[in-house]
């Protein structure tokens, strides 16, 4: 363990985050398997391999669904870490998205002049442009006025929840079921064999824009001055500021970029003709949330976040499927929301291997 | 002989770099034991050591004659070790009494004690005569008084072998001489003191021996007063260094910056920090800014490069108005900024060497096209500046600024600013905790951007430093400039009283008063 | 340190979800029965919300248990990853995989998941409870596997309007959730009954009153608290809470003010003290008869089932109920009457709104 932990160290920044996330997820699993134990230590195991299994267990149409829900926290996760990339904690995800999910079921309902495949695009540009938006507040706020971007952007997430509600209600209400009429079929994301080739309903396109933003994000982060100053703006506001960065026009650039991910990302939910519709309910969305874990799980890297993504649908999945077993669907809840949550332990992970290393090879004397 | 602390033999690698390699470091009870090297020479890791932030891989440590194991700064502290970082190691929003109490909080029912951690912190502060306003907030006062706080740290705790790094690098010259007046009372109480410098001037004044150290091996211990500055800046950098700074004449050339008339208000406070300050730098000329910590300075370069807005007032580049231009603009005109914090300004931390080097010039055709950075002309451009400026550092341009020595980042700093071929140089404290090989090479840097005409605005609270370095030097007292002197005509003595607001230029007598 | 006290905090968090789900083991929400062989027969599908959710969820599964303990079959229910069509259906191929031969579907969400089912699995049998299959059109296919079960709101709205009347209310309210056709139906009963049961009482020409308005959710809220305070602050004596989670914020109001509520769906006494009736639909027994029909080879596949007094499919809770004057004998007498279609109770299609339900004794007073 120790002489690999160092081979990972030496020179690989990536390896550190690799190690730490599997270190956090190898402790959720662990714990979920004790919560197993103590519900039903019979079945414990075979339940457990159940989870571990996740989307593997059903052949094509699992996966198909782990795909499925893995599009709409990968968008989410990749909002939260391209703002963490920043030094911006985008809690408002939640807000951004269900602002999104809104816009582009509207002009999927609406719009019903646009023909063919310009409708669906033309919707999840419209998600992209709402997700934006409820972005942008923040930013500017603190940006301006140096309101935090937690507080400003919690309160945007309620703002938006009700506004929503407030929105449907009064255009696309569907008065039987008190949620969002369907969308109309040229709205719905294609999806291209898609769902042949995996046996699942819910599989289309989505998964292939999420990919193409990771890799599009990455790109932005790592290979262009403007991720450059991103990423100076996030580390030191200070050293920034010398190097005459505008830091506020970054801000507010970086909550609208991460507002028109997590807004693509309840476009893409929406219109993935799964039979998902908006609901009237004071409910915050929770994939706003779950992206905050799977930023964490992939330490901000856009390609981490990608199999974070697909690894915490897997278990969600996995999740599902353990229902085969006697255990109570609400203890099953509390398992994959422990697993998943004990994935935001890979920084505390990732710091205590950096600090171990740290002391190993520590260059040269003073600091 | 009645040794206090022996560290025998003591070996400490990382990976396969030997920081301390035999080591050998023994301190008599009641001296002042100095412990000179330069940067990377191992000092700052054998009293890590011995604090217990490092295991050695070899050697035995022995405190009062019994063998010990340190394994953390905890046992240190049993041991009656403390010590006063290079870098200080205070928390921001604490105030200055509970950053002295911190981690020795008497408590009564659950409730801190403050009151008579207050009192002994006071009899402390007057008894050393370290002036301390128990009540401000850390994140409020100046790098002199921190570090003061640091020291009262060590005496509230009652230490009995002090360890101070580099203690004299931000303070004034009348501070270090209180400094040094202190710490020959504290031994007189029979503490012992080891005192990490590289300033000879200081190890002749206060130190009773002298071990040095280079390249993480032991070079020798030797007594001051029979050894001459010469011979242990010898044994330091293993050649022979010239103290005496040789430098042409100014030519006295056409302004290149000019600064009329500025104000600066602190935004909290309210009060004047810079009081309509005027002066001008000319082409081939160091102009040196001299005063105590705190006197407007560092808000005066602030104003200058567009770090702090202006009150009111005027900067002239080259006859060009820039006062109300943006930081960038500023810096394409040919400002540079050596600044005064190099790890909170002047670098990203989290950046490697090469992302660094282009912190002002990235946007620039040579590195960027479309909006995508050229990542090998980068690479290139860093490795350029490693060889040219001799920065050194375990991965090169790939290296992460945080993880490299206090010297190398300011040789990273200097080496980008002076690249850039700037009109004007602006330096603040740019030697500050180096050893005495960075600073003769900062200092080679500045005379020779001098020799090439440019001008240099150096902000320096070391005596020798402004003596030695500036063709021109203006005292700031509260604000104001109070004097425009000339090294040639004056003493440390005569800037002393300057710098102390005891004496005025009569130019600047009247202009003030006008 | 800093590290420790982290790993400590994260010790912590453990140590209350292993709390957390011991609870949930303790409080016996018996998920499934035991069974040796690993599968499960009668399956049923939870709607939004959990099993105990007091509504729909919990009274048909209440008949699940009911008929799988007495006939000592295997039951268990299962819970979709969301609300969307796919995941119920999802969960539908999930309770298949675990050999369920019928399945249980309470709720209107589930029309278009088994829409789909009924073609995928012809051989397993599904029970959807208020709502029929459908593409999404509203044209119900009822496969030979399916069977719809509606029930008639209008009946159960019309006992609890008499009940409260003849207990001597006259200041009363109806708060719906949203108007959807179930909704509404209660409430025109309920304004019915009211007024049959002044008539019979003889009493003047709108000496009864009843607030009328549907806020617009399902869900407990403090505006909806607020809207019931302050029907009782202007004198309403009683409201029909018949919209979900808005009962709790009806309770709520009445609990400060010391007035009543009458419950809806589920027997819904046991939720507070100021429920003096519930207007209920009987899913227990729904489910129970039609699990009954199943195993007797009596399956009524096809059919789109209006359950109303007839065969018990609405009723009010009279053993938990609180009332001073009206009596079970009163209770059956009219139970008896509606039975036999003595009298005509006009069901959401029949009228525009309540206050065109051409009741004279009754007064609403339509509040938007």
């Amino acid at each position: 363990m120790k002489s690999k932990a160092k081979l990972n160290i030496t020179n690989l920044n990536w390896g550190v985050s690799f190690l730490s996330a599997v270190m956090a997820i190898a402790i959720g699993l662990l714990f979920g398997l004790v919560i197993l134990l103590i519900s039903n230590a019979s079945e414990a195991l075979s339940g457990f391999a159940a989870i571990v299994q996740g989307g593997f267990a059903d052949g094509a149409k699992g996966i198909g669904d782990v795909l499925y829900n893995a599009t709409p926290i990968i968008m989410t996760g990749l909002s939260v870490g391209f703002a963490f990339k920043t030094g911006l904690f985008n809690i408002g995800s939640s807000g951004q998205f269900t602002m999104g999910a809104f816009a582009a079921v509207y002009v999927g309902i609406k719009w019903t002049f646009l023909s063919g495949s310009s409708h669906w695009i033309v919707a999840l540009l419209a998600a992209c442009i709402a997700g934006a938006l409820w972005g942008l507040l923040p930013g500017i706020l603190k940006a301006v006025a140096n309101v935090h971007e937690v507080i400003s952007s919690i309160m945007m997430n309620y703002i938006g929840m009700y506004f929503v509600n407030m929105l449907i209600v009064s255009n696309i209400h569907d008065k039987i079921k008190n949620q969002s009429l369907p969308v109309s079929k040229t709205a719905i994301i294609p999806k291209a064999g898609l769902d042949k080739v995996f046996g699942s309903q819910n599989i289309n396109i989505g998964i292939l824009i999420a990919v193409l933003m990771v890799v599009i994000i990455y790109f932005l982060i790592n290979k262009t001055t403007f991720g450059y100053e991103l990423k100076a703006c996030g580390y030191s506001k200070d050293a920034s500021k010398y190097a005459g960065i505008n830091a506020k026009r970054n801000i507010i650039l970086s909550m609208v970029i991460a507002g028109a991910l997590s807004g693509l990302g309840g476009g893409l939910l929406y219109l993935a003709g799964s039979g998902k519709y908006l609901q009237v309910v004071d409910i915050l969305a929770p994939q706003g949330f779950n992206g905050i874990s799977v930023a964490l799980l992939g330490m901000s890297n856009p390609i981490g976040i990608l199999f974070a993504g697909l690894f915490i649908a897997h278990i969600t999945v996995g999740g599902v499927n353990l229902q085969l077993y006697s255990f109570a669907p609400e203890v099953i809840d509390i398992i994959i929301a422990a697993i998943i949550y004990c994935g935001a332990f890979a920084l505390l992970f990732k710091n205590i291997i950096f600090k171990f290393s740290k002391r190993k090879e520590k260059e040269g004397e003073g600091i | 002989m009645d040794y206090v602390i022996e560290m025998n033999k003591i070996t400490k690698t990382f990976g396969d770099f030997k920081a301390v390699d035999d080591v050998t470091l023994k301190v008599e009870r009641g001296e002042i034991h100095a412990l000179l090297g330069e940067n990377g020479a191992g000092k700052s890791t054998l009293m890590s050591v011995l604090f217990g932030l490092y295991t050695p891989e070899a050697g035995e440590i022995i405190i009062d004659k019994k063998k010990v194991k340190i394994n953390n700064p905890n046992d240190a502290n049993d041991l009656g070790i403390g010590m006063v970082h290079q870098h200080f190691k205070l928390v921001h929003n604490f105030t200055v009494l509970e950053s002295i109490v911190l981690g020795m909080e008497d408590t009564k029912n659950g409730f801190l004690k403050m009151d008579e951690a207050r009192k002994k912190v006071e009899k402390l502060s007057d008894r050393y005569k370290l002036k301390i306003d128990p009540d401000a907030q850390i994140s409020d006062i100046t790098v002199g008084m921190q570090q003061r706080v640091e020291i009262l740290k060590m005496l509230y705790r009652d230490n009995d072998i002090l360890i101070f790094d580099e203690p004299t690098a931000v303070l004034t010259q009348q501070e270090i001489e209180e400094l040094m007046k202190i710490m020959r009372e504290l031994t007189e109480e029979g503490k012992s003191i080891v005192f990490i410098t590289h300033k000879l001037n200081e190890i002749k004044e206060a130190a009773d021996r002298c071990t040095v150290l280079r390249k993480g091996k032991y070079i020798g211990t030797v007594d001051v007063k029979t050894t001459s500055k010469e011979q242990m800046s010898e044994m330091m950098v293993g050649r022979k260094v010239s103290f005496i700074i040789e430098k042409s004449d100014a030519k006295n050339l056409s302004p290149v910056l000019e600064v009329k008339n500025m104000t600066i208000t602190n935004k909290f406070t309210k009060k004047n920090v810079v009081k309509n300050v005027s002066f001008n730098v000319k082409k081939g000329e160091i102009l040196c800014i001299a005063g105590i910590d705190g006197n407007g300075q560092s808000e005066l370069v602030q104003g200058i490069t567009g770090l702090m807005a202006i009150n009111s007032g005027h900067i002239f580049l080259n006859g060009k108005d820039i006062t109300k231009k943006s930081i960038r603009h500023k810096c394409i005109e040919g400002i540079a900024h050596i600044p005064e914090d190099r790890q909170r300004y002047g670098l990203v931390l989290d950046y490697s060497l090469k992302e660094n080097a282009v912190l002002q010039t990235y946007y620039q055709p040579c590195f960027q096209k479309n909006g995508i950075i050229k990542f090998d002309a980068v690479r290139d451009y860093a490795k350029k500046l490693i060889s040219q400026y001799d920065i050194r550092s375990s991965q090169d341009e790939d290296s992460i600024v945080r993880g490299m020595s206090g010297g190398n980042q300011q040789k990273l700093i200097v080496a980008r600013e002076i690249d850039r071929n700037p009109e004007i140089v602006i330096a603040v404290q740019p030697t500050r905790g180096l050893d005495v090989g960075a600073i003769e090479y900062i200092h080679h840097q500045l005379l020779s951007q001098r020799e090439d005409g440019k001008a240099v605005l150096l902000v320096s609270f070391d005596l020798d430093e402004v003596m030695n370095v500036s063709d021109r030097i203006l005292v700031m007292f509260e604000g104001e400039i109070v004097g425009d002197l000339n090294p040639k005509n004056t003493t440390v003595q005569e800037l002393g009283l300057f710098m102390s607001g005891s004496k005025r230029s009569e130019s600047y007598e009247i202009k003030s008063k006008a | 340190m800093k590290t420790w006290k982290k790993i400590a905090l994260a010790v912590l968090a453990m140590a209350m979800v292993f709390a957390l789900a011991a609870c949930t083991k303790d409080q016996g929400n018996q998920a499934s029965s035991d069974s040796a062989s690993g599968t499960y027969e009668i399956a049923l599908i939870t709607d939004v919300g959990t099993i105990d959710d007091k509504s729909f969820n919990q009274g048909a599964w209440e008949g699940v248990v009911a008929y799988a303990e007495e006939n000592k079959l295997t039951y268990k229910y299962y819970k979709p990853s969301e609300k969307s069509d796919d995941a119920y259906l999802t969960s539908i191929d999930l309770a298949v995989k675990a050999g369920a031969k019928i399945i249980v579907c309470p709720g209107y969400l589930f029309e278009i998941p088994v829409y789909n089912a009924q073609d995928k699995y012809p051989d397993i049998k599904f029970i959807i409870l208020d709502g029929y299959p459908h593409t999404g059109d509203y044209t119900p296919v009822v496969k030979e596997n399916t069977l719809s079960i509606f029930y008639t709101e209008q009946e159960a709205g019309f006992l609890a309007g008499y009940a409260a009347v003849k207990d001597g209310y006259t200041k009363m309210g109806f708060m719906g959730g949203i108007a959807v056709p179930a909704v509404i139906r209660f409430g025109f009963g309920y304004v019915q009954g009211a007024d049959y049961a002044a008539k019979e009482m003889g009493l003047a020409d709108g000496s009864v009153e009843i607030k009328y308005t549907y806020v617009g959710n399902f869900d407990a809220t403090p505006e909806n608290m607020a809207k019931a305070a302050s029907w009782y602050n202007e004198g309403t004596e009683v409201i029909f809470a018949c919209g979900g989670a808005v009962g709790n914020s009806v309770m709520k109001a009445a609990e400060t003010a010391k007035t009543k509520v009458i419950g809806v769906d589920v027997d819904q006494s046991a939720e507070s003290e100021t429920v003096i009736t519930s207007s209920m639909k009987n899913l227990t027994k729904s489910v129970y008869d039609a699990l009954t029909e199943y195993y007797g080879g009596k399956f009524r596949g096809g059919e789109i089932l209006y359950l109303d007094s007839s065969v018990g499919g609405v009723q009010l809770p009279m053993e938990s109920s609180k009332f001073e004057k009206f009596t079970q004998k009163d209770y059956d007498t009219i139970y008896n009457k509606i039975i036999n279609k003595e009298i005509k109770i006009l069901g959401d299609q029949d009228a525009k709104d309540a206050s065109k339900l051409e009741t004279t004794k009754a007064v609403v007073d339509l509040i938007d």
